[in-house]
């Protein structure tokens, strides 16, 4: 547990100053073919602080969370703000947005506390599961993992939060034999929460493990798909994926700075009509998202950014500096992931909007093409060009689901993929577990409705 | 920093405070247990969007604690490092221990001479590191005026690490090094080129940045790389793969020989160990000790001393990297190390007479790609790339897929450059490969 109110540090401020005390604690276990490979805890936690002053930025950061080593890096941020600022004499005169907010988060589980016994044993129950039901599987992955960031901030200009925002979250994953070759699949559960909040009764994870393994037995039938420019839905993780690494990342602003090619795209229809694609702050039509933030870490209170309007570019990502540039206010998404880490500007929770059909209506609508249901990983860059990993898919032929796919890729350019959308499910999920990595690893949420499009996909 | 709030422990000195753990492990009923204490210190310097952003100071320090009783096993980490919260940890890490399940391949090293190890400056000359920044960013403007360094990052780490374990293993480590690295994309008016990044680590600040590791070379091509077109057609061909991006497709070997899948039994190569898994023109090596390297370390992570070992020498599987765990599980022999560190051995021919040995092909700069499949397959763009035709290359791409099997890509290795890339951490030759599909 942190200090909530650091008022009592605000005199140690001369210049513009963010002061974050932090604990990130981390819970995890392993189990492979039933044995525990990993069980351990940590936690980390400490003080930083951040000077702005004349277009550099001094930051200082202690893993002692005292009064002493409080007033110590304050002075050493503004001791390191000082040698760039006798250096760097470029960007005098510059001063930031000024945003003021107070909110205070604390989403620790109500449920009484588990044990670690009560975990392993949570995870034995689900392994004899499996093993008792698939007892042909070559090998069987369980991992329980929690995050709680807990952090309290004050900033010069009087902004004060603290925040406890955990994550819950557990993958399986299942491997199997079929004709000398190894095939693989995993999923992810849970989210934001603590693992109590996601993880209480094993029974209630039977039916995805059971779905889960009638993928990977189908998978291992699988065929290869047939490469070229094909009409394809993506459902939410890939959906979620495209709108995060490939649209999202090119409009961050730092990025922009950087020479995305999103710099140019303003105002511009950038995407079919029906594509408006948010960065959400903290909720969408009153549920919380994955990632919920309210007050970001440079003490901006955070507001959905709405990226593409009804398929026109209408705004990037900002934090304090990048807004100072672009002439704008900052929109709340300055994060860092440790006590030691600088904020950033990263993406919260974002998806595409839901439109107004079902999947099956989507499946209908394809004579030949498929359904592609998760991603393994993905890159993108600041061409928007990507690639994205897909593990598990179907075929669709005549309008209906045929015999499910192997290993493949997607590629193409996020900007005209978005163009050639023309259906978007009026569901929304949400992915359990997104990170995202840019200096900073930090946790992102993903998601969206399922869309059809075409993309390129590989085949052998 | 500040004096230590260290309660009753202020009166030890660094190297005390593990031995104090062990001792408090001990007693508090631990069959066999391991304490790493580390510490160490900061400084970096960022340029954002091509100016000068941020310097930064950190500090940390930290315990990780591990015990094995009845061989059930906890491990625990904090970086509060005062009396209350160790012995409060000690007492966490036994009952962690005591709710897990046995497992006889659960172990600690055994008694080794104790040693003290130390390799690399502990301070940073700072002024020198913002004169070599200060230098990259004139050199990238004045060079290559049409590309942004969207973001570069020169940082000087150092730190101490104690490993103690109940066997009476007593390890000190002490070392610094710096490390630059640095993401840029090239523009000009609406063109633009795939970002693209490079690094390198050092022992000093003796050289210009641009002249570590690949950075001048990428600046360069990502220049080239604003106006790009797709390869004329689909072809089955030839590879190069640059020095930047052989370890997406090592990284496949070192997966298949360390102790997740080992363990899990999804190895391909759990019976190659003296069997060719490459054809005979690759041998790598793990080196942490290398005085070649400015990276590397003396002490693996279960508490041996590391050492220098052959992975594959000409093409032959010669070690798995399985720690103390994985061996047990496994019945397979322990790794000399645990991995990283990684030197390719250059071949004989220059690099300029292996493009020219191409018909048809791609040398593969940057590689984005999907995780490679259980048995190998990938596929993947080929990023900051340029299409070869005829032995010469012809312009750079986009939109190109490479697809093939990594297994059977290594199999087929043509040949491999006598020049090489030193990044610090590792060395790696350019590698020509056959009949890979480029779409």
């Amino acid at each position: 547990m942190i200090y909530k109110d650091l008022n009592q540090y605000s005199g140690h401020f001369s210049e513009y100053t963010e002061l974050r005390l932090q604990e990130n604690r981390n819970n995890r276990i392993s189990m492979v073919n039933g044995d525990v490979m990993g069980n351990s805890v940590s936690s980390s936690s400490g003080v930083s602080s951040r000077v702005y002053k004349e277009g550099n930025w001094g930051f200082s950061s202690s893993p002692d969370l005292s009064d002493s080593a409080v007033e110590y890096v304050v002075r050493s941020a503004s001791d390191n703000v000082r040698f760039m600022n006798d250096r760097n004499k470029m960007e005098c005169g510059f001063i930031l947005p000024d945003t003021c907010g107070h909110y205070e988060m604390d989403l620790t589980t109500q449920i009484s506390r588990n044990s670690q016994k009560q975990w392993i044993d949570f995870l034995k129950d689900i392994d004899d599961y499996i093993q008792k039901k698939y007892p042909n599987l070559t090998s069987r992955t369980i991992v329980l993992a929690g995050l709680d960031m807990e952090k309290s901030l004050l900033t010069s200009s009087g902004s004060t939060s603290y925040s406890m925002t955990p994550r819950g979250i557990m993958y399986v994953s299942l491997s199997m034999e079929n004709n000398g070759e190894l095939v693989e699949l995993m999923d992810v559960f849970g989210g934001l929460g603590q693992l109590e909040d996601h993880f209480l009764d094993p029974t209630q994870f039977y039916a995805n493990i059971d779905s889960l393994a009638d993928h990977l037995s189908r998978k291992a039938d699988g065929v290869y798909t047939d490469a070229g420019m094909k009409d394809v839905i993506l459902d939410a993780d890939l959906a979620g994926i495209l709108a995060h690494e490939a649209i999202g990342h090119t409009t961050e602003a730092d990025l922009v700075l950087g020479g995305s090619v999103a710099r140019e795209y303003m105002g511009r229809q950038v995407a079919s009509e029906l594509v408006t694609l948010i960065d959400y702050a903290n909720s969408v039509e009153g549920k919380t998202c994955p990632v919920p933030v309210y007050i970001d870490d440079e003490g901006t209170p955070s507001e959905d950014t709405v990226i593409i309007k009804d398929g026109e570019l209408k705004s990037f990502m900002h934090n304090k500096d990048s807004a100072r540039h672009f002439e704008t206010t900052p929109t709340g998404n300055a994060r860092a992931y440790a006590f030691s880490d600088e904020p950033l500007i990263r993406m919260r929770n974002t998806a595409i909007k839901p439109g107004t059909n079902t999947l099956e209506e989507m499946i209908a609508a394809i004579d030949d093409g498929y359904y592609l249901m998760k991603s393994s990983n993905g890159q993108a860059d600041s061409t928007s060009e990507f690639m994205f990993g897909v593990p598990l898919g179907y075929e669709i032929r005549g309008g209906k689901l045929g015999n499910a796919i192997k290993d493949t890729t997607i590629s193409g350019v996020a900007f005209d993929v978005l163009k050639t959308i023309d259906m978007i499910s009026s569901d929304m999920t949400w992915s359990a577990g997104g990170m995202c990595g840019k200096k900073q690893w930090i946790p992102v949420g993903m998601g969206g409705p399922a869309i059809k499009c075409q993309v390129n996909i590989g085949g052998r | 920093m500040p004096s230590q709030y260290w309660g009753s422990l202020a009166h030890l000195r660094d190297a005390e405070i593990p031995d104090y753990c062990i001792e408090q492990l001990i007693k508090a009923g631990g069959d066999k247990v391991q304490c790493v204490y580390s510490k160490g210190e900061k400084r970096e310097l960022n340029v954002d969007a091509g100016e000068f952003s941020l310097f930064r100071t950190t500090a940390n320090h930290g315990i990780s604690l591990a015990v094995i009783k009845d061989q059930k096993k906890g491990s625990l980490s904090i970086n509060k490092i005062n009396q209350e919260d160790i012995d409060e940890s000690v007492a966490t890490v036994l009952t962690m221990a005591a709710s897990s399940m046995p497992d006889e391949a659960y172990d600690i090293s055994e008694n080794q001479p104790a040693k003290s190890f130390s390799k690399g400056p502990t301070e940073p000359e700072l002024e020198k590191m913002y004169n070599r920044m200060e230098e990259f960013m004139d050199f990238s403007g004045s060079t290559f005026p049409t590309t942004i360094i969207e973001q570069a990052i020169m940082d000087f780490s150092a730190g101490t690490s104690y490993y103690r374990n109940s066997n009476g293993v007593a390890f000190d480590e002490t070392g610094g090094s710096y490390s630059f690295s640095a993401m840029f994309t090239s523009k000009e008016g609406e063109d633009t080129s795939s970002f693209n990044s490079a690094g390198f680590s050092s022992l000093d600040m003796d050289n210009p940045l641009h002249e570590g590791g690949s950075i001048k070379r990428l600046l360069k091509e990502s220049a080239e790389h604003v106006r790009t077109k797709p390869v004329p057609k689909k072809f089955t061909g030839d590879i190069i793969v640059t020095p930047d991006c052989i370890m997406d497709f090592i990284g496949f070997f070192l997966g298949n020989i360390s102790d997740y899948r080992l363990i899990a039994g999804t190895s391909l190569f759990r019976e190659s160990i003296g069997e060719a898994i490459t054809n005979g023109l690759l041998t790598l090596h793990s080196t942490p000790l290398s005085d070649d390297l400015s990276g590397g370390y003396f002490v693996t992570g279960d508490g041996y001393e590391a050492a220098n070992a052959t992975i594959i020498e000409q093409g032959i599987l010669k070690t798995f990297l399985l720690s103390l765990y994985g061996s047990n599980k496994t019945g397979l022999k322990r790794g000399p190390n645990s991995g990283g560190s990684l030197i390719i051995d250059s071949g004989k021919t220059a690099l300029n007479d292996i493009v020219k040995s191409v018909k048809q092909g791609v040398l593969l700069s940057r590689f984005s790609g999907g995780s490679p499949s259980d048995n190998g397959d990938f596929s993947g763009v080929a990023k900051n790339s340029f299409y070869i035709e005829d032995g010469e290359i012809q312009y750079p791409i986009s939109e190109t897929m490479v697809s093939g099997n990594i297994a059977d890509m290594f199999h087929n290795i043509k040949d491999i450059s006598e020049d090489n890339v030193n990044f610090g951490d590792e060395i790696f030759p350019w590698i020509h490969f056959g009949g890979i599909t480029v779409s």
